[in-house]
């Protein structure tokens, strides 16, 4: 029965969608109003049919209906509900489910927001986006069946994979990045609709910039909530690994960020068009390419799903959106002309060109190291594996040039920058910059990297506080109004700019806290007896004793730890081994304990209950717990950002009213 | 038509795709076991509740599939009937052995008498021999040819169809 309907639900939004996407480009060539309304009308049906099959698989998974293939592949009766409720996640069919529920939910939010927007290649846009949809609605109906019918159901399952049960954060770390993920098939459309309608007026960059930032706040959130799960669960005592998936999630990361600052130069000045849509085409591609290294199981990885027949499938459909993007872009980047040249060596335009320059070759260089083991085993049939240290050796210089951007370049007058007005933004950090750098000296660091990137790091925070400040300051000297008053007006008028430094400074507290831990970590390994201790850092530990409990699915053994500094105990912490009932080999859960300056990470390797000695690792990692406060300060950012303020609010919906009646009755449609 | 981009575009991406298609059909995670295609280690271990130790070297001249578990195993209770139904069909042919690692002797009658029991089941008292064979978890199968040679080792829980396809390795093997 659910599985008829699963069926019925993924057929129907594969027609959905494909009726859509021709919609989309009728409406988009005739300017035909009704084609328009009938593609409006799919996109949200799509989303509807998308959102009501993943219900019906969370249906089957809590009720544990195991006639279900999903349901029996990843659901256990020995898990709780809520275990239950997010194995819709936990492994690939699934996975696909949901990421249909996603983007049929991006397509209609996005449709609903500009149905009343008058740009002509919105249509396309919508279209496009349902392009997508077929693919994946097209994935779910067949190689990635979640819904196939077992018989006879089996009367138990094994459970989704321990990791992944052994923390909450597993509930919000997918949801985020597949969000973050999809959500730039949104941006993709629209600036296909841009290149195939031949215009980026102001009604088109509007909702692009919009989707690009909310969608690059979920990528954020996604990737720093996937390392902090890593170092929460995996018990390494790290974050980043430069693991093939990682740097999958990074590649788009990189390429929007740079997009998003490009935008910023086609809004102002009307230039470098081609150059940013180019950059929201490759982002979405590379979300694509990073799905497929998650999910075609060609890649070594903690998140591989291996034996999955999808691999193919998916490479098809990167290489046709590959080409397709290829083909538009030299077809119609020719229709993009600048509005203006780019003049001045050295105005704030030039800094956002050496931006895109710095992050694009990033992402080069994170691509090469990642697909490298996979060219060396095509050419020589070994397989190797390309380690931290080329990608520590690349991306530290490159990150400490960006982070020392992030001061100079906001510090830069647009336009033409005269040499007093250069010379003030060259020094215009240097305290904040001392102050870092003699905070890390006095720390203890002796790292030439290290030092430089705090210095990079205190210029550019200083730059970005004096920035996002200055407004109010003004409004506090001239008016006489209280500095919170002013902050306040200050808001109201303009969040966008100050939502872009509270993003920059987030970024800045992330990029130091990373240079700090990375290099002044330290780590001990050690067996222990009751009553022995061990120092890691600045505090000892000492081994309490062990317990265990039994739960439904695992039996939880316990590993107390005392900490000290100093010989005065201040805290206990509790390590952990778990041994699921359903798997192979116990999986640990290391103890965090978070201070300001850094935190003490315990780790245990192994219990001989006869012997009564443990095996652990125990790491002093300094300033990590800034990291995960860092990207809470970005998103805020995001979101201030994305505000809409009085002002520019009334202006727009004054714009759109004036706009928007000839526009559509002009029906402009371009090739 | 801009050439330049295309050129680019194309330069970056044929390449790419050409690789990715390339990495197909390869295990990322796969480690051969160093034992395959070596003299399988020697066994002498006494059946579940009791009776005469059992020795590798006495079922020699016969094939073997050698398969590790244990009862609080859930992936090995997914194979245990299929197994059981395979040691029926092809028992003239081939020996089943199953040695129950990290158990207990009640657990394991327990087990059995639900289950059924179709082929002899040995404890592996102290897991010398899961060690003896590089175990890293259960289940673990190896495939024994007569003269004792470990011809294939699969991890995880076996499905009909690769049992058939491994001992098919294994008749041929002989």
């Amino acid at each position: 029965m659910i599985s008829t309907l699963g069926k019925a639900l993924i057929l129907a939004s594969v027609v959905a969608a494909t009726a859509g996407a021709f919609g989309g480009i009728a409406a988009g060539r005739s300017g035909s109003a009704s084609a328009r309304r009938w593609t409006w009308r799919l996109a949200y049906l799509f989303a509807f049919l998308m959102l009501a099959a993943n219900a019906l698989m969370e249906y089957a998974l809590i009720a544990k209906d195991f006639s279900i293939s999903y349901a029996a592949q990843v659901g256990s009766r020995g898990v709780p509900g809520w275990v239950a409720a997010v194995s819709l996640w936990s492994s690939l069919d699934g996975s696909i489910l949901f990421w249909g529920a996603i983007l049929g939910l991006f397509i209609a939010l996005v449709a609903w927001f500009n149905r009343d927007n008058p740009a002509p290649s919105l249509p396309y846009a919508i279209g496009t986006m349902m392009a997508v949809g077929v693919f994946f609605a097209f994935l779910i109906a067949g190689p990635a069946d979640p819904f196939k019918p077992v018989f006879p159901a089996p009367p138990d399952g094994p459970g989704p994979n321990p990791l992944l049960q052994n923390h909450l954060l597993m509930v919000i770390h997918p949801p985020m990045l597949y969000a973050g993920y999809v959500g730039m098939v949104a941006p993709f459309g629209l600036a296909v609709g841009g290149l195939l309608a031949g215009s980026l007026g102001r009604d088109l960059l509007k909702p692009l910039r919009t989707w690009l930032l909310v969608t690059w706040g979920f990528l954020t959130v996604g990737i720093v909530l996937g390392g902090w799960w890593a170092y929460e669960v995996l018990g390494w005592g790290g974050y980043w690994a430069w693991d093939p998936v990682e740097n999958a999630s990074l590649l788009p990361w990189l390429t929007a960020t740079a997009a998003l600052h490009s935008l910023l130069l086609v809004e102002r000045r009307g230039i470098l068009k081609g150059w940013t849509l180019t950059l929201i085409l490759a982002t979405f591609l590379l979300t694509i390419l990073g799905t497929f290294m998650t999910r075609s199981g060609v890649f070594n990885s903690v998140h591989s799903f291996s034996q999955s027949d999808i691999g193919p499938t998916f490479l098809t459909f990167l290489a046709m959106a590959l080409l397709f993007s290829i083909g538009l872009l030299s077809a119609r980047i020719g229709v993009m002309k600048a509005d203006a040249d780019l003049h001045g060596g050295s105005s704030r335009e030039s800094a956002f060109l050496v931006n895109n320059l710095l992050l694009v070759t990033l992402t080069l260089t994170v691509l090469l190291g990642t697909v490298f083991p996979l060219v060396v085993e095509a050419v020589r049939g070994t397989r190797i594996s390309v380690g931290e240290p080329y990608f520590n050796r690349m991306a530290v210089p490159l990150g400490v040039a960006l982070t020392f951007l992030m001061g100079i370049g906001p510090a830069l007058p647009w336009g033409t920058a005269g040499l007093r007005e250069l010379g003030r933004a060259a020094i215009s950090g240097i305290p904040g910059a001392l102050v870092f750098a003699a905070v890390g000296l006095v720390n203890g660091s002796r790292n030439a990297w290290l030092l430089v990137a705090l210095a990079a790091g205190g210029f550019a925070v200083q730059v970005t506080l004096q920035q996002a400040l200055a407004p109010a300051f003004a409004r506090w000297r001239a008016g006489g109004e209280n500095p919170f008053k002013a902050l306040a007006s200050q808001l109201s008028q303009g969040s966008r700019r100050m939502g872009s430094y509270v993003i920059h400074l987030g970024v800045l507290i992330i990029l130091v806290a990373v240079a700090a831990s990375s290099t002044l970590r330290q780590s001990s390994e050690k067996t222990l007896r009751q009553g022995e201790s061990g120092t890691v850092g600045p505090y000892q530990f000492t081994f309490l004793g062990t317990s265990a409990v039994d739960e439904v699915n695992r039996r939880v053994e316990m590993v107390r730890f005392a900490l000290s500094k100093d010989g005065v105990v201040f805290a206990e912490a509790n390590p952990k081994m778990n041994h699921y009932f359903a798997m192979r080999e116990p999986v640990g859960t290391p103890e965090v304990y978070s201070l300001p300056s850094g935190d003490i990470y315990l780790s245990v390797m192994s219990v001989d209950q006869e012997s009564g000695v443990v095996g652990l690792r125990a790491f002093w990692n300094p300033m990590v717990s800034w990291i995960w406060g860092g990207a809470g300060i970005a998103v805020l950012g995001a979101m201030l950002a994305l505000w809409p303020s009085r002002r520019r609010s009334a202006a727009l919906a004054a714009e759109a009213k004036s706009a928007a009646a000839p526009a559509i009755a002009a029906g402009e449609a371009a090739p | 038509m801009n050439k330049t981009v295309l050129a680019i575009g194309l330069g970056i991406t044929v390449p790419l795709i050409v690789i990715l298609a390339l990495g197909f059909g390869k295990d990322p995670n796969r480690i051969d076991s160093p034992l395959v295609g070596r003299e399988a280690p020697p066994f002498e271990l006494t059946p579940v509740g009791g009776g005469s130790p059992i020795a590798l070297a006495s079922l020699k001249g016969k094939p073997v599939v050698l398969n590790f578990w244990a009862t609080w195993c859930v992936p090995c209770q997914t194979e245990h009937g299929m197994l059981q139904q395979a040691a029926k069909s092809m028992g003239n042919h081939i020996q089943f052995v199953g040695v129950v690692y990290d158990d207990e002797d009640a657990r394991i009658q327990d087990f059995l008498r639900r289950h059924g029991s179709g082929y002899p089941a040995l404890v592996d008292k102290g897991g010398k021999a899961a060690i003896a064979y590089g175990v890293y978890g259960v289940p673990e199968t190896f495939f024994i040819d007569p003269r004792g040679k470990i011809v294939a080792k699969y991890e995880g829980p076996l499905s009909a169809e690769i049992l058939t396809g491994y001992v098919q390795q294994l008749m041929e093997a002989k």
